[in-house]
């Protein structure tokens, strides 16, 4: 056998700590995600609907724009927790539009091109891998729903005054849990699909189809059986009574945001929706750590 | 645990019911390390295992002196090049590298240095702001190469990195892995060209359909392998005088004579006796001998001994 000299030395200098590494998968995804002109514009285009209720918070409370305009500050809309709530079924329908565009282009392309092992031979774990590819999400949705809101409510208590923030408090609480659970659900749902469907086209309508047929399923077992639980399985009525409970408001027919409204005379217990919620999460995390593998061992 | 060795004790890996290796013990030692088998060998389970990838069902691994459960400290001495083009979609080659070593944990000014480095190691300086996708084979093999470079690692583990390489860029992989081998670099290679295996390797590790089948300096795994006699070849200028004295010996199995009349190809059942027979005959016959040398002691001729039509597909 050869006899070697030891003149090789490998890297023994500091390194950037452990817990923001995720973030370089995060930003070469957001890099990649500038280059597309579509979501540049739609994710502009998003950010209309906070600006007309920044409007219509200002105007509210600017008597002589109301006088200039000739409206009465009674016939406008109520600043209340049904004002939020609207303000975030809005914007919580185009995150999961915008979410269904970039979502199923986050790990199938990885999958598909067999990079898992490049990440996962590093000082890199699946969760990590996961946080950072979610991380993109996250703080894109976040940027839609929660921050936009907690601005508005931010308006609003600033012009209201103290009084006001005080008894309203709870609303900044619902609007930055609110968004953060469907911000996490519709993260995770997104990722799973990701992960299992590599056609990034039919992942993207996968996404739609869990969201609009669930609730149509939903539906009909609810005819058919003549029963309300069939809305277990309706994303759109689960989110929706999670949301009136964190906002305060009384669970009834009707009630909950736009697009996310409860269905009359079906309404289900909130736990019950959470607990819904939460096992399609942990599927969906059981998806993605059936296919998250350094190598996918084919049987 | 030791901390110059690769160490793999009693080691078997299961698919469900399909076998990826069984029953390995090996120790590599610094230098160069061919993997050598025909495909379902084993080969790339024993490069999964011994980067963390995949864990064993059975036995344990350390990579000097750390397990593949530890990945912190594992990657910080590992660096592997997979068989298969695995990139990120979209990114240019200096992205690549330099992406994974943030990953790794070096910043922004490091990485973007040895990122250069690196890709200057293999040649693709030139390259290097073009889009992966548009690669040739060979220029993706050597990014992948740069990229399991760039760290600095101890072990570097390549699963057959010359594939699709042209013969320069063969040339100058096969001195990067020769330098790096005799800076006391763990280099495991995995590849099915077995006269650069044999060329550049300082010991082989034979597998057939998943276990090892021999380990250990070609030489002296030529030397195990007794139910294939040994061929010398002899130039010299007096054959056949040459081939009467040897046929002395029981251990001679079969002497030809060159059709020039200048040498003869020997096989003999013990290589020590017939050199020792072959100085007498030389000293005595007073022939004029222009070289001799082992035809067998190669991987070629250990492969087709030990794997035979196993491995027909190679």
């Amino acid at each position: 056998m050869a006899v070697y000299k030891k003149t090789y030395r490998s890297y023994e200098g500091r390194m950037t700590p452990e817990w923001a590494r995720f973030f370089v998968l995060t930003r070469y995804a957001w890099e990649d995600l500038q280059r597309r002109r579509f979501f540049t514009l739609f994710f502009l285009g998003t950010l209309i609907w906070p600006l007309i209720c920044a409007l219509g918070i200002y105007v509210r409370h600017n008597l002589s724009a109301l006088e200039l305009m000739g409206i009465r500050a009674a016939s406008m809309v109520q600043i209340d927790s049904s004002f939020f709530l609207t303000f975030l079924g809005v914007q919580c329908m185009f995150a999961f539009f915008l979410n269904s565009f970039i979502g199923p282009g986050l790990v199938s392309p990885d999958l598909s091109n067999n990079a898992l092992p490049l990440y996962l031979s590093r000082p890199f774990s699946r969760t990590e891998y996961v946080l950072g590819r979610m991380s993109m999400l996250l703080i894109l949705l976040s940027l839609m729903t929660w921050i936009p809101g907690e601005f508005l409510f931010g308006l609003q208590s600033y012009l209201e005054g103290w009084d006001w923030f005080k008894a309203n408090a709870g609303l900044a609480w619902g609007l930055f849990a609110g968004s953060g659970v469907w911000i996490v659900f519709l993260a995770l749902l997104s990722l799973s699909v990701s992960a299992w469907v590599k056609w990034k086209p039919v992942a993207g309508g996968l996404l739609f189809g869990l969201f609009f047929v669930a609730a149509g399923f939903g539906q009909a077992i609810n005819a058919v059986l003549r029963t309300k639980w069939g809305n277990l399985i309706n994303i759109s009525n689960l989110v929706g009574s999670i949301w009136v409970s964190l906002f305060n408001k009384p669970l009834e027919s009707g009630s909950g945001a736009v697009f996310f409204r409860i269905a009359r005379g079906e309404e289900i217990p909130v736990w019950m929706c959470w607990v819904s919620l939460a096992l399609i999460c942990l599927f969906c995390l059981y998806l993605l750590g059936r296919k998250i593998r350094g190598v996918e061992v084919s049987r | 645990m030791n901390a110059d060795l690769i160490v793999f004790d009693n080691v078997s890996r299961f698919y469900g019911d399909v076998l990826g290796v069984n029953n390995v013990n090996l120790s590599v030692p610094p230098g160069i390390t061919s993997l050598v088998g025909p495909n379902g060998a084993g080969k790339t389970t024993l490069m999964n295992l011994m980067t963390g990838l995949i864990r064993p069902t059975r036995g344990s691994i350390s990579v000097l002196g750390v397990r593949p459960n530890q990945p912190e400290e594992l990657f910080r001495l590992v660096g592997y090049c997979t068989q298969f083009d695995n990139f990120p979609k979209g990114m240019t080659g200096f992205d690549f590298v330099k992406s994974f070593l943030l990953i790794h944990g070096f910043d922004e000014r490091d990485a973007d240095r040895r990122a250069w480095e690196s890709i200057d190691r293999v040649n693709m300086r030139d390259a290097a702001n073009r889009r992966l996708a548009a690669y040739s084979k060979g220029m993706r093999q050597r990014m992948k190469l740069a990229q399991a470079l760039s760290h600095s690692p101890r072990v570097l583990v390549l699963d057959e990195p010359l594939n699709g390489l042209d013969p320069m860029a063969r040339a100058e992989t096969i001195a990067l892995f020769e330098a790096l081998g005799a800076q006391g670099v763990h280099v495991i290679v995995s590849s099915h060209i077995l006269h650069e295996v044999d060329r550049i390797s300082d010991q082989v590790i034979l597998l057939s359909q998943g276990y090892v089948v021999a380990e250990g300096a070609i030489e002296s795994v030529r030397g195990e392998v007794k139910d294939h006699p040994i061929q010398i070849v002899l130039r010299c200028d007096n054959p056949r005088a040459v081939a009467a004295r040897l046929f002395e010996d029981d251990n001679i199995v079969e002497v030809g004579i060159h059709k020039d009349r200048q040498g003869l190809l020997i096989r003999t059942l013990n290589v020590d006796a017939m050199y020792l027979m072959l100085n007498r005959i030389i000293l005595e016959v007073g022939i004029e001998v222009e070289s001799v040398a082992p035809a067998d002691e190669d991987v070629n001729s250990v492969y087709q001994y030990l794997i035979g039509a196993e491995g027909a597909t190679v």
